[in-house]
């Protein structure tokens, strides 16, 4: 314990680890870029219920073959069930009678240029005001400057990285997944209002202490909701992959909670020992 | 506080009262699904031009009765926005969608089997009027459709005008005298008499949106198709219900791991199944559909109650240990709820952005996620509320040794 106390002591060199992490994911973001699901780019997803096993290079040449100068991407092919993407608008009865005697469309979404563009621009909305909202509860809570932007830069880097995990993992950016960002924005404030809570409104003990105590609590949270998106993550990648949208969620949130283990013990109690020790 | 002290507080009994009631509305009311878990689709329209709210009224009116007289039950048709419609049919198969809202109305009027009318002649439809029992609905027609009509109408007084909608005969009014004289109109209309004046306001409602399907007052274009067969929609709750148990595993062993003490186990996994069972109770009674979003919602409002309850849980194991005492123990768990209440209300806040959209605008492009942001906001509230008090008081009794 006596190690793990002197390790938070020297804090100023530990906040450049979230921070550094939050610039890669920048880097990565705009170098790499993150793509967007059809929802947000436009095309045709159908999920098929196979009648007879077909394997993947198969079943994409049989579409290919129908809608030429389209691109057709078979994404997962399990005994009774595959996924498949198509650029551009199609015609769904085509694509039946295309499949006749391979399988059915169980699900089947298409999303034109237009609706794609008005969801982009509300998916900008909905997290510029997420977060303004956020920040100015924030405010209102601690009602003390350096305490709640140190809370705000703590959910920027989480979503930060979360987004920069997106690019690496190659987990395109959809509607659910601005929900799981969205829901990022709730998670990792929780552990920053723990901390700094029980760093600047309490006195007992040392400021170490205090924060070695909410470290546990904090710890304990983040485990709890990272056990629960593994779980989840799982239970779609083996039993439901045509739900491969909350397996993405699970996954952005995955990254964020871990990014947000970073940011909040070693960013945000960093900025936070540095006001209390210049407060003083 | 003892098991009697504890079955006697206000809050614990206001729980157990409103548990009943929700398991009461959930077995009485029932859950509404959402389309993508009982199977359905959902088709988004966009028309050429955002138009006023008596036209958007026209074109709901207009979809609404063709999809009916194809024989699609269970439909709902609701504009969203001035420019943009919502269709949404439970139970038919992907495939049959396009189909149905795909191909445009197809109007016909046939006079003794030859065609007198179609939709692409009429130019205007106006207002219907009833007088008394009396009813008319007045409309233009181009001069091509005027000439027609004219040429086929000559010396048919009395003959009724078979009118089709994409080949099914829905009305067929007598000719009258005035129309049969082989004098082309553009200005014409088609009028009866019924035996009541409600009979009367219906029928010539009824011709109205007849004559306007087939020409809608502005262009309609599918801009999204999104569809569900049934049997996904299962394999989407059992998928959900295996991860929310495997969840619950999970963070029962990691409270395990963590408290060393397995008893505070029973009551985090009780609030989390009482808060579920609040929600949906809730839900049933606003008749709220359920769909994936609602339940990622409510995933996430139950995950954020199992941090607040280790928060508390911490709390108290704290005020046990340095005050020894119940005041102690109280104010710790006072202060426990200052952490959880700024929480939420950061929760709430982040999502209210998502539930203005989905209110204004239904269920189109990120409006899909209201029921994420419904189910957040409501189970968060009914967890500072009236459970997360519960499970203080709960582990205050446990741990009060």
């Amino acid at each position: 314990m006596v190690k793990f106390e002197r390790f938070i002591e020297s804090y100023k060199p530990l906040i450049a680890i979230p921070v550094a992490i939050t610039i890669i994911s920048l880097l990565l973001i705009t170098i790499v870029g993150v793509n967007q699901g059809i929802e947000l780019k436009g095309g045709t997803e159908a999920v098929i219920n196979l009648d007879k096993s077909i394997s993947q290079s198969d079943l994409q040449s049989l579409i290919t073959a129908d809608f030429p100068g389209q691109q057709v991407t078979v994404k997962s092919v399990t005994n009774n069930q595959a996924t498949v993407a198509i650029t551009g608008d199609v015609d769904v009865v085509k694509l039946t009678s295309v499949l006749k005697g391979t399988g059915t469309i169980s699900s089947y979404k298409s999303v034109g240029p237009v609706l794609s563009a008005e969801s982009m621009t509300q998916i900008y909305y909905a997290l510029a005001f997420a977060f303004i909202f956020m920040s100015i509860t924030v405010f209102i809570i601690f009602r003390d400057v350096i305490p709640s932007l140190a809370v705000i830069f703590a959910a920027l880097s989480d979503i930060i990285i979360a987004v920069g995990g997106m690019s690496l993992f190659n987990i395109p950016l959809s509607i659910a997944s601005v929900g799981a960002l969205l829901m990022l924005i709730g998670y990792s404030v929780d552990t920053d209002i723990l901390l700094t809570t029980r760093i600047l409104k309490r006195t007992e003990g040392t400021v170490t202490e205090r924060a070695i105590e909410a470290m546990k609590t904090g710890l304990t949270m983040s485990a709890a909701a990272i056990g629960s998106m593994v779980a989840l993550y799982l239970v779609v990648m083996f039993l439901i992959p045509a739900a491969h949208t909350l397996a993405d969620i699970a996954a952005v949130l995955i990254v964020g909670l871990v990014a947000d283990v970073l940011a909040t013990w070693l960013m945000n109690l960093g900025i936070l020992r540095w006001y209390t020790e210049a407060r003083k | 506080m003892n098991i009697k002290e504890f079955l006697k507080d206000k809050q614990v009994l206001l729980l157990v009262v409103l548990l009943i009631a929700s398991i009461g509305a959930i077995s009485y009311l029932g859950i509404q699904q959402g389309l993508d878990l009982k199977g359905g689709s959902t088709i988004q329209l966009q028309l050429e031009q955002p138009v006023d709210t008596a036209t958007m009224n026209t074109v709901t009116a207009v979809l609404d009765k063709r999809l009916n007289i194809f024989g699609v039950k269970d439909v709902k048709v609701y504009p969203s926005g001035n420019q943009n419609v919502i269709v949404e049919i439970a139970g038919v198969q992907p495939d049959d969608v396009t189909k149905i809202v795909g191909s445009n109305g197809k109007f016909e009027a046939k006079i003794n089997n030859q065609t007198a009318l179609v939709g692409s002649d009429i130019t205007q439809v106006k207002t219907s009027k009833v007088t008394g029992t009396q009813w008319e609905v007045p409309f233009t027609v181009s001069l091509e459709g005027a000439n027609r009509f004219a040429k086929v109408a000559q010396g048919q007084a009395g003959v009724p005008v078979e009118m089709y909608l994409d080949d099914q005969l829905i009305t067929s009014p007598e000719l009258s005298a005035e129309l049969a004289n082989g004098q082309a109109s553009t200005d014409v209309m088609i009028s009866g008499s019924e035996a009541t004046k409600e009979e009367a306001q219906n029928q010539a409602k009824s011709i109205q949106t007849l004559l306007q399907s087939g020409a809608l007052p502005v262009k309609v274009k599918i801009v999204g198709i999104s569809s569900v067969s049934a049997e996904l929609g299962e394999q989407f709750i059992n998928g959900a219900l295996i991860a929310g148990i495997l969840a619950l595993i999970v963070i029962a062993a990691i409270i395990i791991v963590r408290y060393r003490s397995p008893i505070l186990v029973i009551p985090i996994m009780l609030t989390s199944i009482a808060e579920l069972i609040l929600v949906l109770g809730a839900a049933a009674v606003v008749h709220w559909n359920i769909d994936l979003a609602a339940i990622a919602g409510i995933l996430a409002a139950i995950g954020t109650g199992v941090d607040d309850q280790i928060i508390i849980t911490d709390e108290v194991l704290k005020g046990f240990q340095e005050k020894k005492r119940i005041s102690g123990v109280r104010r710790q768990i006072k202060k426990a709820f200052f952490i959880i209440f700024a929480s939420a209300g950061t929760l709430v806040a982040a999502m209210l952005p998502l539930a203005y959209i989905g209110f204004s605008r239904g269920a189109t492009g990120i409006g899909i996620l209201s029921g994420f942001a419904f189910t957040t906001i409501l189970g968060v509230l009914i967890g500072i509320f009236i459970t997360r008090p519960v499970y203080a008081k709960f582990v205050e009794m446990v741990l009060d040794k």
